[in-house]
């Protein structure tokens, strides 16, 4: 029989199939099939294909908008949301309305068109992680936005349009709706626990035989969330609590970037390459600060197709429980 | 200028592209395969399913013979049934209970058809019954929450590989994420305006005009002013009614006519593409402590129509917040036209 689960955060039902877990080798999704870099925006020597570089990372300190570069950091050819112009709202009617004022940037995630985060050396990740810090500063600096989202989508399943490794950033001038939930869920457990919710699940999932835990270094901790929407989720937390990713220590960034490398790496190795999502999830900016929210990576690999059942419910079935994701990817299941 | 658009109901935002906005040819993701010569939904097939729970047969026969309209089967992989316990249990932070509930597949056309598009509006109203009759006996389970009915139709809308019409029912012994959001929306709006925000969206956009697909008497279907998807469409009664299960006859008729018609348009249009559906509709009001009991007045079924287009990507699911490449206004004229 199977299960259901309630998210103790966001008080999300999923139903996991705990009788007849899928296995990494059920799930069916197409390889990816290389283009090449010709003609790629992201690659060495096409720098002028992209809108004019925002910020780069140069240990040469050669001339932006030119090769030499680790990390480079443009806006979004195409972008959801456009920078210039106050933001307007207003209501027609019985609707409300604004104009789409916002940023959309891409994060170039080194010049190596072919390789991904856990083929870079640990120096690499780390730069790349430095750079959503400073990029994530830098616009909270203006005040009209209130939420920095960055998100990587790798593969084309997973809604990325180019192959070369990259990551985006949106600025919004308000609050999505999921992290106002989050938030809300953090805010009602810290106010009759006064305990952070996700501090709270770090400690339960430590002292449960760590059979949802991947990895582990001094300063954080990948698992898979006992009630994930999707098979083989998984969260990276820090373990110290922090309510907003801006806030990471300098001297903590090394272990964020090995324990990513680690995490995504196991994933591609156990799950055939599958093409995934992740999220930073992180507190709003300027505005008050939630109480209880603890900064955290969520990474969704697009193993199955997410039908009409999950849109009209909010109510996911989940193929393969976590506890047994868990065991693959810790190589205890094969 | 992009513009940002908020759900009057729950209160999620949406981009909507202006100035690119996409061009119902710029999708393209026809839907086609092979007919299968062994699909297990064709009439005279019935022993390669599981016994029948419902079915049409306006010349009677029994069960699980040929001579029907509309089948309903329990679903061969069901995630829920009925033969368990509802036990329920916390361990630390977490809560768990066992998955009662029921998973069928509707059966919508004896002979083999692909899209529910090319069904007579006769046979979608049989099908519109059969939810009806399977949500009445469902209630008398008291354990039942919840009665969900949707349909994948195509594979990248998470269909199956045989491509014979139908649709599945999910019951729940819990209520769902979504549809609570929903309630809470149309509460809210309710105790502050003393109206239901559907019944305005409707006289909102029967006034404003430029939003809606078709209209016959009685239902209305229209794009979404925020809509999260391009071409999505709801279908609304115009007349107020929380539940689903309590369609009259005739706006069963005008309801299989608009479900046709906009499914006809999309396949048109869009060139056959995968698309869901699912028919939001107010859970059982089973008495308890704190039971809600305003839903009547604050609910209003509707169903929702998805073409799948667009790959839902990490800043979706991040934030809830979607992008939308077509303007709703462009969408309903390109569909109002199809």
């Amino acid at each position: 029989m199977s299960e259901l689960r309630r998210d103790p955060i966001t008080e999300r039902w999923v139903i996991v199939n705990v009788d007849a877990p899928l296995s990494p080798a059920d799930f069916h999704f197409q390889q990816h099939i290389w283009k090449g870099e010709k003609g790629c925006p992201f690659c060495y020597g096409n720098e002028n294909l992209t809108p004019p570089e925002i910020e780069a990372v140069r240990p040469d300190k050669s001339e932006p908008n030119t090769p030499g570069w680790k990390v480079r950091v443009v806006a979004n050819k195409y972008p959801a949301l456009k920078i210039e112009g106050n933001l307007e709202k207003q209501g027609v009617r019985l609707y409300d309305m604004s104009n789409g004022i916002g940023a959309h940037e891409v994060i170039i995630d080194s010049p190596e068109h072919y390789k991904g985060i856990p083929d870079f050396d640990d120096n690499q990740v780390e730069s790349i992680i430095k750079i959503y810090k400073s990029r994530t500063l830098d616009l909270t600096k203006d005040k009209r936005f209130k939420y920095i989202l960055i998100f990587k989508n790798l593969g084309k399943a997973a809604g990325a349009s180019l192959e070369h490794g990259h990551s985006q950033l949106i600025a919004l001038p308000m609050i999505p709706k999921n992290v106002r939930e989050e938030i809300r869920g953090a805010e009602r457990y810290m106010s009759y626990h006064e305990r952070c919710i996700f501090c709270d699940i770090i400690r339960q999932e430590l002292g449960n035989h760590k059979e949802r835990i991947i990895f582990e270094n001094d300063k954080f901790i990948t698992l898979l969330p006992l009630s994930s929407r999707f098979p083989f989720e998984t969260w990276i937390l820090p373990k110290e609590h922090k309510s907003s990713f801006m806030e990471i220590e300098e001297e903590d960034i090394p272990f964020l970037a090995k324990i990513l490398k680690e995490t995504l790496g196991r994933m591609r190795e156990v799950l055939f390459n599958p093409p995934y999502n992740y999220v930073i999830h992180t507190s709003p900016i300027n505005t008050e600060q939630p109480l209880g929210f603890h900064w955290h990576i969520e990474i969704m690999p697009k193993l199955s197709r997410t039908a009409g059942f999950e849109w009209g419910s909010g109510f996911y079935m989940v193929q393969t429980p976590p506890e047994i994701a868990a065991k693959y990817l810790r190589g205890e299941l094969k | 200028m992009p513009q940002l658009r908020k759900d009057p109901i729950i209160g999620r935002w949406v981009i909507i592209s202006t100035e690119r906005g996409k061009r119902p040819h710029d999708f393209g993701k026809t839907y086609s395969g092979p007919p299968d010569k062994d699909c297990p939904f064709c009439e005279g097939r019935e022993q390669q399913t599981p016994p029948e729970i419902y079915a049409v047969r306006p010349d009677g026969g029994s069960p699980d013979s040929k001579g029907w309209k509309v089948r309903v089967v329990p679903s061969i992989a069901p995630f829920l049934d009925n033969q368990g316990e509802l036990w329920k249990k916390g361990i630390g932070l977490y809560d768990f209970i066992g998955a009662y509930g029921s998973h069928e597949v509707v059966v919508e056309i004896p002979n083999h058809t692909a899209n529910m598009a090319d069904l007579e509006e006769g046979q979608i109203k049989d099908v519109l019954t059969t939810y009806v009759k399977r949500i009445e006996a469902l209630k008398r389970d008291k354990k039942i929450k919840y009665v969900l009915i949707f349909k994948n139709y195509g594979w990248q809308a998470g269909g199956g590989r045989v491509q014979h019409s139908r649709s599945q029912i999910i019951a729940t012994p819990v209520n769902l994420k979504r549809v609570k959001e929903e309630l809470e929306g149309s509460r809210k709006y309710y105790s502050y305006h003393e109206r239901c925000v559907y019944c305005d969206i409707v006289r909102e956009e029967l006034d404003l005009k430029e939003r809606i697909v078709l209209d016959v008497d009685g239902i209305l279907a229209v794009v979404p002013f925020a809509s999260r998807f391009p071409f999505e469409v709801w279908i609304l009664p115009k007349k107020h009614s929380a539940d689903f299960y309590k369609i009259d006859s005739e706006e069963k008729n005008s309801l299989a006519k608009a479900l046709k018609e906009v499914l006809v348009k999309i396949k048109k249009l869009l060139n056959d593409p995968p698309y869901n559906y699912v028919i939001h509709t107010a859970p059982f009001r089973r008495a308890h402590k704190g039971y809600w009991t305003t839903i009547d007045e604050d609910y209003h079924w509707h169903i929702e129509v998805i073409p799948r287009l667009t790959q839902v990507a990490g800043f979706e699911w991040g934030t809830g917040f979607y992008i939308c490449p077509t303007p709703p206004e462009e969408a309903a004229k390109y569909l109002r036209e199809a």
